[in-house]
């Protein structure tokens, strides 16, 4: 049997023109999602996967293709390499229409046979005849993107690429392209990366995510891994966990895989400091000052008079923001000053929290995930970066 | 009216264009898109023509096509007859006066094309020259065609540079413009009239024409 290995590999490290790090890899049928803040690097990790960019160092290989091997000098141009890219603004050709638009790719054909094919791409994302003849200005966004999606799959890709294919189109068309690509990823058997800006849309479309901040690529997982256990606090508000607290590690608990975890709030002594029981990987030392998160399945409101455990906090309403069909509530914890929980609450039951509400909050403890703040954390690489 | 001045001029406009264009397409194109360090040189040059007086370029042109240079000697040695004062020089000395005639309109239309279209055309496996004429030469037509009316219309009535290089021997360098100027100096106000009328006409139709083929050629965006 020979041994597995990932349909796309990727190790980038540069320094110019911008400092990109890190390693991914995707396998066949995967959707990974490339999320991150603007400038962080998204776009031109994959216009290196496309070879519209070479980087200073890195290996791209897709299934047995060495694409870009810098060691050994190879880099393959965007021609020999067999990508279907999606572009941000589609990049459609606008004195084409629909139909030679997706003829692009297939120009090694004889006409006829170029236009057939294009028109079986066409209907396959759901043009309609009419629609397959008109020139891009004289179609819609979701329209333009579905050519663009069909031009990108007339090339018979080995790798799919999505560069915020979703910004310029607005909510009713997004979620029918929600669909198309839910499609696209059953019907492909190649990696499809995804770049966002979109958190919720990540998680939604994603097998895989891969954060990136700063040109470094700082975790990948799948969305529950990564929402779960974020590497570090970095990670933690780039996917926008709210709810983040400081700590320090006091040491494995005489459960045995349990350690015990002291939650700091502002102005407590030590001794007012809650103690709380977690999960212990058996990482950490003694006294190691912490981040630790907890997803909101990890979290109940219960009434006031059934707080009877150690993992259950007095809180009161501080904040109730209506957001269409849910509400953003913060709640602020009696035991624990300064520190502060945010919850999406949705139906009738948001109605009876109104700013002001005492109740309790029960923390499902084994959800817990602690993060060590490391002295050479991400603050001062940041800082050094931006110097430099 | 001097027929044979106005074919003359039809005939060097013709020749002018068919030689420049080319050249002009493929250095607008690489001005376009270049990001070398001496570009601001290469596109000073090309404008040179634009702010000279056509004395200046007259001058230098006959000096160096002239029988004192080396290279005019060296044409004359080898090709048997002079550059100035005839035909060819004229056509040399043309195509140089109206380099930032075609090149710039050509420059500004290639660079008004979106970056990313080229490299969809890549990713889609298009060939540099493939995209070249399919994508680029297509999207940047309306400026290549207004390029190529300003050159004509240019050379149709440029005088300066013509007189220094060709003098004004009829049928060989008498061009439109420089009849006119000698139905002038002649006091043939009415001969100078018609041809100057005729010119003045011939522009202004060829560069409307151009404008309203431009428009209809832009590309919907």
């Amino acid at each position: 049997m020979t041994q597995h290995s990932p349909a796309l590999q990727v190790s980038i490290e540069q320094t110019l023109p911008m400092p990109i790090k890190g390693y991914f890899q995707c396998e066949s049928g995967q959707l990974l999602a490339l999320v991150g803040p603007s400038g962080a690097g998204k776009t031109s990790l994959i216009r290196m996967l496309s070879g519209l960019m070479q980087p200073q160092q890195g290996k791209v290989i897709v299934g047995d293709e060495v694409w870009c091997d810098t060691e050994q000098n190879i880099c393959l141009s965007p021609q020999s390499r067999h990508v279907g890219m999606v572009f941000q603004n589609y990049a459609l050709m606008p004195h084409f229409d629909a139909i030679e638009n997706v003829s692009l790719p297939l120009l090694h054909l004889p006409k006829a046979e170029r236009i057939k094919q294009a028109k079986r791409w066409l209907d396959h994302v759901g043009l309609t005849d009419a629609e397959q003849h008109r020139k891009p200005a004289d179609l819609s966004g979701g329209q333009q993107q579905r050519v663009a999606v069909a031009r990108a799959l007339a090339r018979e890709p080995k790798l799919m690429l999505l560069d915020e294919p979703f910004s310029a189109v607005d909510q009713m068309n997004r979620q029918s392209l929600y669909r198309l690509l839910a499609d696209l990823r059953r019907e492909l058997a190649i990696p499809i990366i995804l770049v966002t800006h979109d958190l919720n849309e990540a998680r939604m479309l994603a097998d895989q995510l891969v954060v990136i901040d700063n040109g470094q690529i700082l975790q990948q997982g799948t969305p529950s891994d990564i929402y779960n256990a974020p590497r570090n606090a970095r990670v933690a508000d780039l996917v926008g966990i709210h709810n983040r607290f400081l700590g320090e590690w006091i040491g494995p608990s005489e459960q045995s895989g349990q350690g015990l975890l002291r939650w700091k709030g502002q102005g407590l002594s030590v001794a007012q400091q809650p103690v709380l029981q977690v999960r212990d990987k058996g990482r950490l030392p003694e006294g190691q000052p912490v981040n630790w998160v907890i997803p909101s399945d990890g979290i109940s409101l219960i009434k006031k008079n059934e707080i009877s455990q150690q993992n259950d906090f007095h809180a009161e309403v501080t904040e109730s923001r209506h957001l269409g069909e849910i509400n953003l509530l913060t709640l602020t914890i009696e035991e624990v000053p300064g520190a502060e929980f945010v919850l999406t609450l949705s139906g009738s039951f948001r109605k009876n929290l109104p700013v002001g509400t005492k109740l309790g909050i029960r923390l499902d403890l084994s959800l817990v995930h602690v993060m060590p703040i490391r002295a050479d954390g991400q603050g001062k690489n940041r800082l050094k970066i931006n110097k430099a | 009216m001097d027929w044979q001045a106005l074919i003359l001029s039809l005939q060097l406009a013709f020749v002018t264009l068919l030689i420049l264009l080319p050249f002009g397409l493929l250095l607008g194109r690489w001005l376009a898109h270049t990001e070398v360090r001496y570009k601001a040189w290469i596109e000073g040059l090309v404008v040179l023509p634009l702010v000279l007086p056509p004395t200046v370029l007259g001058y230098y042109l006959l000096v160096s096509m002239g029988g004192g240079s080396p290279f005019g000697q060296w044409f004359a040695e080898t090709f048997g007859f002079q550059l100035t004062f005839n035909f060819l020089g004229l056509v040399i000395a043309s195509v140089i006066f109206n380099i930032p005639f075609l090149v710039q309109p050509i420059q500004r239309a290639f660079e008004s094309i979106p970056r990313e279209l080229g490299e969809a055309a890549a990713v889609s496996g298009l060939s540099k020259w493939q995209s070249f004429w399919r994508i680029e030469v297509l999207l940047a037509w309306p400026g290549i065609l207004s390029g190529m009316v300003l050159t004509f219309v240019h050379t149709m009535g440029e005088f300066g540079v013509v007189l220094m290089v060709g003098g004004s021997i009829p049928g060989e360098t008498k061009t439109i413009a420089i009849s006119i100027y000698d139905r002038v100096q002649s006091f043939d106000l009415d001969g100078a009239n018609q041809m100057a009328m005729m010119l003045l006409l011939l522009s202004l139709t060829a560069v409307v024409a151009s404008f309203f083929a431009s428009a209809r050629l832009a590309v919907k965006r």
